[in-house]
């Protein structure tokens, strides 16, 4: 090769391994770091839901304290209480529906269930910690034909229309619906 | 045509809750309807005396004008966590050291007012059926005068004048929503039944047109539904501080009956 010498060659040579070696380095290097970032972001999320979890058992301990006591009225003077700091928060209606319905006070029950699931989907998701889904599924398969029969009786009725709406919604959100 | 309204915690309140809805009211049914604030203790000689035709009571004077005047159901309104029904509570003071209805005996008690069924009734009902005679097994009773009975039987045990008080569990529910008390303070030391809550009725001799048409406006309510009134435009029902109305039978009310009966209440009282 005329103008280079055997010495140009091997160092141009010596030079484009160096080169290639640190661009390889780098992008695996980059690689890597992603791959941790990943890591990091699902473990962090599943940190945050299980402290969430965990703060949901803590703050409504006291209420479920006062159900295992027999005190329900109680209890849903507590969730009256925890309502005002967490108006939105979808398990306080998980325990008034399920309160409710322990007493046979079954429309209302189901509009908190309804409500529950609007706000958190994880209540009739069968591998959450929170779900519900069995009570849910039950509620829906005894009270379904019940409230069908009442409002086949009395098609005029808007609460028992709004109730069966409530139930319809539960179904199809137990089968996988979504909003 | 005039719509009697009892009277719940005064008179002003009862104005400013329930002029928006009558006015909503008049605009659906087209009908220019007047409102009639109405103390409960005068709400049966008033009917009878024809001073208006459609009624807004608690349940149990729904009973009475039922049984004596033949008044018909309209509609049950819905509020609190028991929608169209409620019920009473025996509370004592957190620490007191009385939790149940056996530790009654001997104590100061304070009862909402005689007529009301969620603050009289259903807790005299729920003693005597549990083996407590209110008239002879307690130290004595009182029942406070004026307006706001039911926060007064609250405050009353709270402050300590009475060891238990009868209260409507709504009450206790809104106040505790209110920040008002809270639910440390207090023990629940029983709860009665559910029973119907207030309700609308009309007079037997009303067309019976205007009384489906009067139902129809109350139950199709919805919590959107709004209305121009002084100067304001205000959702009818939350003016109101009403959730809805519900269609009820006249046989849902049965479980008032027979707590009347049980405790020698009017309608059924005998001397």
């Amino acid at each position: 090769m005329a103008g280079y010498d055997r010495f140009d060659i091997l160092t141009g040579c010596a030079l484009l391994v160096c080169g290639l070696s640190l661009a390889i380095l780098l992008v695996s290097g980059q690689k890597e770091n992603s791959t941790a970032v990943a890591i990091d972001k699902a473990i962090e999320q599943q940190i945050a839901y299980q402290a969430r979890i965990d703060f949901l058992h803590r703050l409504y301990q006291p209420v479920e304290a006062l159900r295992a006591q027999g005190q329900s009225s109680s209890a849903l003077l507590k969730l009256d209480e925890l309502a005002r700091r967490y108006p939105q928060e979808a398990h306080g209606q998980i325990l008034q529906g399920e309160i409710l319905l322990e007493r046979g006070v079954v429309a209302e029950s189901i509009n908190h269930f309804v409500r529950a699931v609007r706000l958190n989907g994880d209540y009739v998701d069968k591998l959450s910690p929170l779900s519900r889904r069995k009570e849910i599924q039950q509620l829906v398969n005894l009270q379904l034909p019940l409230f069908l029969a009442r409002a086949h009786k009395k098609p005029q009725n808007l609460a028992l229309q709004n109730t069966l709406t409530g139930l319809y919604y539960l179904q199809s959100r137990l089968a996988g619906g979504c909003e | 045509m005039r719509i009697g309204y009892m009277n719940c915690n005064s008179k002003k309140e009862t104005l400013q809750r329930f002029k928006p809805l009558t006015r909503y009211l008049s605009q659906k049914l087209g009908i220019d309807f007047e409102v009639v604030p109405v103390d409960t203790q005068d709400f049966p000689e008033r009917f009878a005396a024809g001073e208006f035709e459609f009624t807004h009571t608690n349940s149990l004077i729904y009973l009475i004008l039922h049984e004596e005047n033949q008044l018909k159901l309209l509609a049950t309104e819905k509020r609190g966590r028991y929608g169209s029904r409620t019920s009473g509570s025996i509370i004592s003071r957190k620490g007191s050291g009385i939790k149940t209805l056996e530790d009654l005996k001997g104590k100061r008690m304070i009862f909402g007012p005689q007529l009301a069924p969620s603050g009289f009734l259903a807790q005299y009902d729920l003693m005597l059926n549990n083996g407590i005679d209110p008239e002879t097994d307690i130290a004595y009773y009182a029942i406070p005068a004026g307006s706001f009975k039911h926060e007064k039987v609250v405050y009353g045990v709270y402050f300590g004048q009475f060891d238990v008080g009868a209260a409507p569990s709504l009450d206790l529910e809104l106040m505790t929503a209110d920040g008002k008390i809270s639910a440390d303070d207090f023990n629940i030391i029983a709860e009665s039944a559910i029973v119907p809550y207030c309700t609308f009725g009309a007079r037997k001799d009303l067309d019976p047109q205007l009384i489906e048409n009067f139902r129809k406006a109350l139950v199709d309510l919805t919590k959107e539904d709004r209305v121009d009134f002084a100067g304001e435009n205000l959702k009818v029902l939350a003016s109101a501080w009403i959730d809805g109305y519900e269609t009820l039978e006249d046989s849902d009310y049965d479980i008032l009956r027979r707590m009347a009966k049980n405790a020698n209440m009017p309608p059924y009282q005998e001397f």
